[in-house]
């Protein structure tokens, strides 16, 4: 395990930092691209609107894979091929799957050893999908505080702080530095 | 089973459509999600449109599963193209081209529809035109509303999509000029319809519930209509944070132990969604000098999306032109007409060896290998 810069690694503890901002998420993303490596899991959990999508934006963006890395809601899983020798992105939402055996009859194109896998949504359900995963945990603020109609909506809308939790779990992150 | 070697993938029809009096029959398929759609037009005209549904398979598990619409759509394929056939009163062997959806869409149902098509193709010896489904959303409109103008706006925005086209010809001349970074408008919907305890699929219970609320209740969010997001998104849309916000105004009621205004909450979020997308394509009307607007998908169902459609495109003197709701949905009634415009644009068929495409770009309208 190395000494510097604090964190890290096997199955138990994290790090744990703020993102002032959906730019910030993004950034993380982009830095966490550097420690992926084809096979690895992701698995994301985070109420709706907690930024699992945005952070999935800055990992595709910082892996250079195929496509616009948008919410994968609708079709479940949204594959990104690789454009350089990298790895490509698969993005799955897992919400509306009831089992690990649902997320094998997704049908999808490319295998997981030559990607990354990103779930939304997949914590207690897709972690047999891999040997050792990264848990990422975003928390945005919740409600609004007292008062009601427009200066309600308005601070809602406000983008604000999020904090954000990263776990690697196996060997695989043994011993990983972790961004944040 | 008759066969002509005219009628072989790669050669047009233009052959073929001299040889005859009246444009060529093409049928349309469509199997990107949960509806097997099959249809069969003429020219500009509709002779019959069927279509399938697996939805309440889907319902109970809060969503389309992949798996089950693949499944579906194989149970459905033989008698839903039986029933077109019948009918529209033509014959199998009438048929003088086959159009399908090749992308963008699940990629198991997209392949059942692929596979039938091939094999039909093949089988009755008549050209193959994979199509793009986003661009479907857009062509079935001339079934309804006549010929298009010589160019139009498209706004294509349902359940998987949210698009702003530029169109000059439907087969040759399409430009995206924008697209959502994020949700879908129809998934915002069925997402605010989970945080509001409404069944699946969110959109009509939302829309149902926001006609009883007040639409000025709750200011939220417009996507990307900031000056500063106007620069680079000028055409693309957000839902995400309108999103957010309204599950961060929902959890603060139930929170403080307070009912949440349903009703205020669905109208003031449909409010906002259906503002920023006609505002967004009435600029982009204007900036390209363009007197009318098409728009298609699943989510143009929307009341408050029509009604606003309608008052602020008619103040501005701009055509709107929306398809009755069975032909906003998926169906095979638009990939027919898109194979058809596309016939008479005389692009060359696809070739027998076309792949599904399940992210396919908007750029192309036709499947390549």
């Amino acid at each position: 395990m190395t000494a510097h810069s604090g964190i890290t690694t096997g199955s138990t503890g994290g790090v744990e930092s703020t993102l002032t901002d959906a730019s910030a998420t993004q950034e993380l993303g982009r830095r966490l691209a550097q420690v992926l490596r084809a096979g690895d899991l992701v698995i994301l959990t985070g109420d709706l609107g907690a930024g699992k999508t945005t952070l999935t934006q800055g990992i595709g963006e910082g892996l250079g894979v195929r496509g616009r890395v948008a919410s994968p809601t609708f079709i479940i899983a949204r594959e990104h091929a690789r454009t350089g020798s990298g790895p490509g992105l698969i993005h799955v939402d897992a919400y509306r799957l009831g089992s690990i055996a649902e997320v094998d009859a997704l049908d999808l194109d490319s295998s997981m050893a030559e990607s990354v896998t990103v779930v939304e949504w997949g914590a207690g359900l897709v972690e047999g999908l891999a040997q050792d995963r990264l848990e990422i945990e975003l928390e945005r603020p919740r409600g609004v505080g007292e008062g009601s109609g427009t200066d309600v909506a308005e601070a809602a809308a406000a983008d604000q702080p999020r904090r954000v939790i990263l776990r690697g779990v196996g060997e695989r992150w043994a011993g990983v530095d972790l961004p944040v | 089973m008759r066969v002509q070697a005219a009628r072989r993938a790669g050669v047009g029809l233009v052959v073929m459509a001299a040889a005859h009096d009246h444009p060529p029959l093409v049928l349309g398929i469509e199997t990107s999600c949960d509806e097997t759609g099959i249809a069969l037009v003429r020219g500009q005209e509709l002779l019959t449109d069927v279509t399938a549904s697996s939805m309440d398979e889907h319902s109970r598990f809060g969503g389309i599963v992949p798996e089950v619409a693949s499944r579906a759509h194989l149970e459905a394929f033989g008698p839903t193209l039986s029933a077109a056939v019948e009918r529209a009163g033509v014959g199998l062997g009438d048929i003088d081209a086959v159009a399908v959806t090749s992308g963008p869409g699940l990629v198991g149902s997209l392949t059942v529809g692929v596979a039938a098509a091939k094999s039909l193709a093949l089988a009755l010896g008549v050209p193959l035109y994979g199509v793009n489904h986003i661009l479907g959303h857009v062509a079935v409109d001339v079934l309804v509303d006549g010929p298009f103008p010589e160019e139009f706006l498209g706004l294509v925005v349902s359940g998987g999509h949210s698009s702003l086209l530029h169109v000059r010809d439907i087969a040759t001349d399409v430009v995206e000029l924008g697209q959502t970074l994020d949700d879908a408008a129809g998934e915002a919907f069925d997402k605010v319809g989970r945080l509001l305890g409404l069944p699946y699929p969110g959109g009509p219970h939302v829309d149902k519930l926001a006609q009883q609320g007040d639409p000025a209740a709750f200011a939220f969010p417009r996507g990307l209509s900031r000056p500063k997001d106007m620069a680079a998104h000028a055409y693309d849309f957000s839902f995400s944070g309108l999103k957010t916000a309204v599950a961060r105004v929902v959890e603060g009621f139930t929170d403080r132990g307070e009912e949440v205004p349903a009703a205020d909450v669905a109208a003031s979020f449909s409010e906002a969604v259906a503002d920023v997308l006609v505002t967004k394509t009435l600029a982009a009307c204007e900036r390209h000098d363009v007197g009318c607007v098409v728009i298609g998908g699943g989510f143009s169902a929307n009341s408050r999306l029509r009604e606003l459609a309608a008052q602020r495109f008619g103040e501005a003197g701009i055509d709107v032109r929306i398809p009755p709701i069975r032909y906003c949905t998926d169906n095979g009634a638009m990939i027919a007409a898109l194979g058809s415009a596309v016939v008479a644009a005389g692009l060359p068929a696809s070739e027998f060896d076309i792949t599904i495409d399940s992210q396919m770009p908007l750029t192309r309208v036709l499947a390549t290998a």
